[in-house]
């Protein structure tokens, strides 16, 4: 029956505040170093995992995480290969949510059925940055099918009739982009973030994530107090620390390991 | 016969184009299709638009008989579309007005742009210029080193240049940055994309101000010969001097189009920019539109490689790929050195430097129709001049042109 084949989906029972999802390219810097940074990852128990697939010109990032796509694209990563490192991992998943984030082409050209039918029961969310809400619906069926939420971006750009049209039926969570810049830039703007994050709350009831420039602990405790955010995304900064370490890897895993610590609040 | 209506709505061309873009860029991209749509009944746009094309661009440009050329191939009549005679020295001065007039009507205060060549942003700098906008150009530091005149000229028109060191140092991650500087700062910036690529509706919106090439190319050409031509030839990187021309007659099902983009060392080889005749290409989703892209099994976008910059792009606007589902544009490739040749002979037997990108198209007049097709009539699109491709050519050539 059907029922017995569909299992449940983590994103459906996300905490209720104070969510932490981290974001992590895969095969970066290489494809066994990838396994163990996600092992450490994992460890931590965050709420939601992440997985970034290389794309070789990922428009909507930053130069960081454009500089890790580099990397692992360097070491022969594929989306076949990124896949089963997911797949490998899933079975420590435990009630960690599995989401991917991607660019079209990337599993357009893998073919989007057979996509599907790899990560269906193991991935919870895919986040097609580059799939907008005017292009979506032929994935979107084929995803709900599937029992795979389609996650949701919102900026500050994105006006209330829109926001409104984008969320209908929304599901697992809401990324909402805290500055109109691309994954790792800018100084957060509390007071927008929580006006914007407010109206939100009034069109879904889906938890909303702040995503883009979330870089510490400091930030992490401001959204928590300052604003109605469910939770955040942190990415770029996570990276960030393997360039500051000079590409060290040992050290890189040691102080991934404490960051992770300091930002679960 | 049915007229030729496309994109639709969404800025598709039949399955081709569309916006496929981060919801940061939804927003500004859904307002600039809708401030176009208006702009597009407003008369006295249309008024100041034409205005400075016939005197700050020079416009209409010539249809010149390349008598020595016809004589030459000994094929059909040659004319050439002279847009390398309009300011700045190409056809994208055409574009650059229309859409940083657009982006001043639209209360937009700066401009930014990607180059590969120069010639876009060299024409987008001038135009900034006249309209006392800061300009910033994103420009491959490859493409940086190639291409140093118009390096300069870019910087005397008063644009900042911002190096891009990222990928392959070429137009696409140009266009990377460009798209991610716009994203941060799309509250008071117009993105003036160079090419018929990109998301909707930055396909028919260049597109549509680019006609006015064939608009009166198909007017000069029935006043002369008082009939159609029977081939509209022009090159390819993103489509944009190609589109211009062949638009217009799109719906003269009797004109043969030919389209011709450049083979780098060879259509096959991993040194090409040929995006649509490649056995590397194939459709896919790059720089916000569905169309033929150059990559590989994984779906990661390869390098293009050309002599010419400004055809050194692994994608290509849309509705070429469409055009050519469709069989109405038949697309052809031509390596470098078939180009430099045509470049040289060009230059010897018309008096007229070509730029290394119309040269692709020369180089396939010479190959294809030589001693054949005498009573035809052809119109090649001569859209740029060779001025800033002295250096290239030369070193190719193995001259110092330092010298």
């Amino acid at each position: 029956m059907l029922w017995e084949l569909m299992q449940m989906n983590n994103l459906d029972f996300l905490p209720k505040k104070k969510i932490l999802s981290l974001f992590m390219t895969c095969g970066f810097p290489n494809i066994i170093q990838s396994k163990k940074i996600f092992d450490e990852i994992l460890s931590h128990r965050p709420d939601i995992i992440e997985f970034g697939l290389p794309f070789s010109d990922p428009m909507a990032d930053g130069p960081i995480i454009q500089r890790a796509n580099e990397l692992a694209l360097k070491s022969d990563i594929t989306t076949k290969k990124s896949l089963e490192l997911i797949n490998k991992l899933s079975k420590n998943k435990q009630s960690t949510s599995f989401v991917i984030m991607c660019y079209l082409n990337t599993i357009r050209k893998f073919g989007l059925n057979k996509f599907i039918k790899n990560i269906k029961n193991i991935v919870d969310g895919l986040i097609i940055v580059d799939l907008p809400f005017e292009e979506e619906t032929e994935i979107k069926n084929l995803l709900t099918e599937n029992n795979i939420h389609l996650i949701k971006l919102i900026s500050p750009m994105t006006d209330r009739k829109r926001a409104k049209k984008i969320l209908k039926n929304s599901k697992g969570f809401i990324y909402y982009i805290s500055s109109t810049g691309i994954t790792g830039s800018n100084k957060l703007d509390h007071r927008e973030i929580n006006n914007n994050v407010k109206s939100l709350k009034k069109i879904s009831s889906t938890p909303v994530l702040v995503g883009f420039g979330v870089k510490s602990k400091q930030d992490v405790v401001a959204i928590s107090k300052q604003t109605n955010a469910d939770g955040v995304i942190i990415g770029s900064a996570l990276i960030q620390k393997y360039f500051d370490l000079k590409m060290d890897f040992n050290k890189y895993l040691k102080s991934l390991k404490k960051f992770i610590q300091e930002v679960k609040i | 016969m049915k007229t030729y209506k496309q994109p639709n709505k969404l800025g598709r061309f039949g399955e081709f184009g569309g916006m496929y873009v981060a919801e940061t860029l939804m927003p500004i991209l859904l307002e600039l299709d809708e401030s176009y749509k208006k702009i597009q009944k407003d008369k006295k746009f249309k008024r100041e638009l034409n205005d400075l094309f016939k005197n700050y661009v020079g416009r209409p440009s010539p249809l010149y008989h390349a008598k020595n050329l016809t004589k030459y191939i000994n094929g059909p009549k040659i004319y050439f579309k002279r847009d390398e005679l309009n300011h700045t020295g190409a056809h994208k001065i055409n574009n650059c007005l229309g859409q940083i007039l657009l982006a001043k009507k639209m209360g937009k205060t700066r401009i930014i742009a990607e180059t590969g060549a120069g010639q876009h942003g060299v024409a987008v700098s001038a135009v900034s210029a006249y309209f006392s906008m800061p300009c910033f150009i994103f420009m491959g530091s490859k493409d940086i080193e190639r291409q140093k005149p118009n390096v300069f000229r870019m910087k005397l028109l008063g644009a900042t240049i911002i190096p891009v060191e990222s990928g392959s140092k070429s137009l696409k991650d140009a266009m990377n940055e460009a798209l991610r500087e716009w994203i941060k700062r799309c509250r008071d910036s117009a993105y003036v994309i160079g090419s018929t690529a990109g998301p909707h509706p930055y396909p028919k919106m260049v597109r549509d101000f680019q006609s006015v090439i064939g608009k009166e190319a198909r007017e000069q050409i029935l006043k002369v010969e008082k009939r159609l031509p029977d081939i509209v030839c022009a090159c390819i990187g993103g489509g944009s001097n190609s589109m211009g021309l062949f638009y217009p007659f799109l719906n003269d099902k009797k004109v043969k189009l030919i389209g011709v983009e450049a083979a780098g060392e060879g259509a096959n080889t991993k040194k090409t920019a040929a995006t649509m005749t490649s056995a590397n290409s194939s459709p896919g989703v790059l720089h916000g539109s569905y169309s033929y892209v150059l990559q590989n099994k994984d779906g990661q976008i390869n390098e293009a490689h050309s002599i010419s910059a400004g055809l050194d792009y692994p994608g290509v606007g849309p509705e070429h790929s469409y055009l050519k589902e469709t069989k109405r544009v038949k697309y052809f490739s031509i390596t470098d050195k078939e180009a430099l040749n045509a470049f040289q002979l060009c230059s010897k037997l018309e008096g007229i430097i070509p730029a290394l990108e119309p040269s692709h198209a020369l180089a396939y007049l010479i190959k294809s129709f030589k001693n054949k097709d005498k009573n035809k009539i052809l119109i090649l699109n001569m859209c740029g001049r060779g001025d800033k491709d002295l250096f290239t050519a030369a070193n190719a050539l193995g001259v110092d042109a330092n010298e």
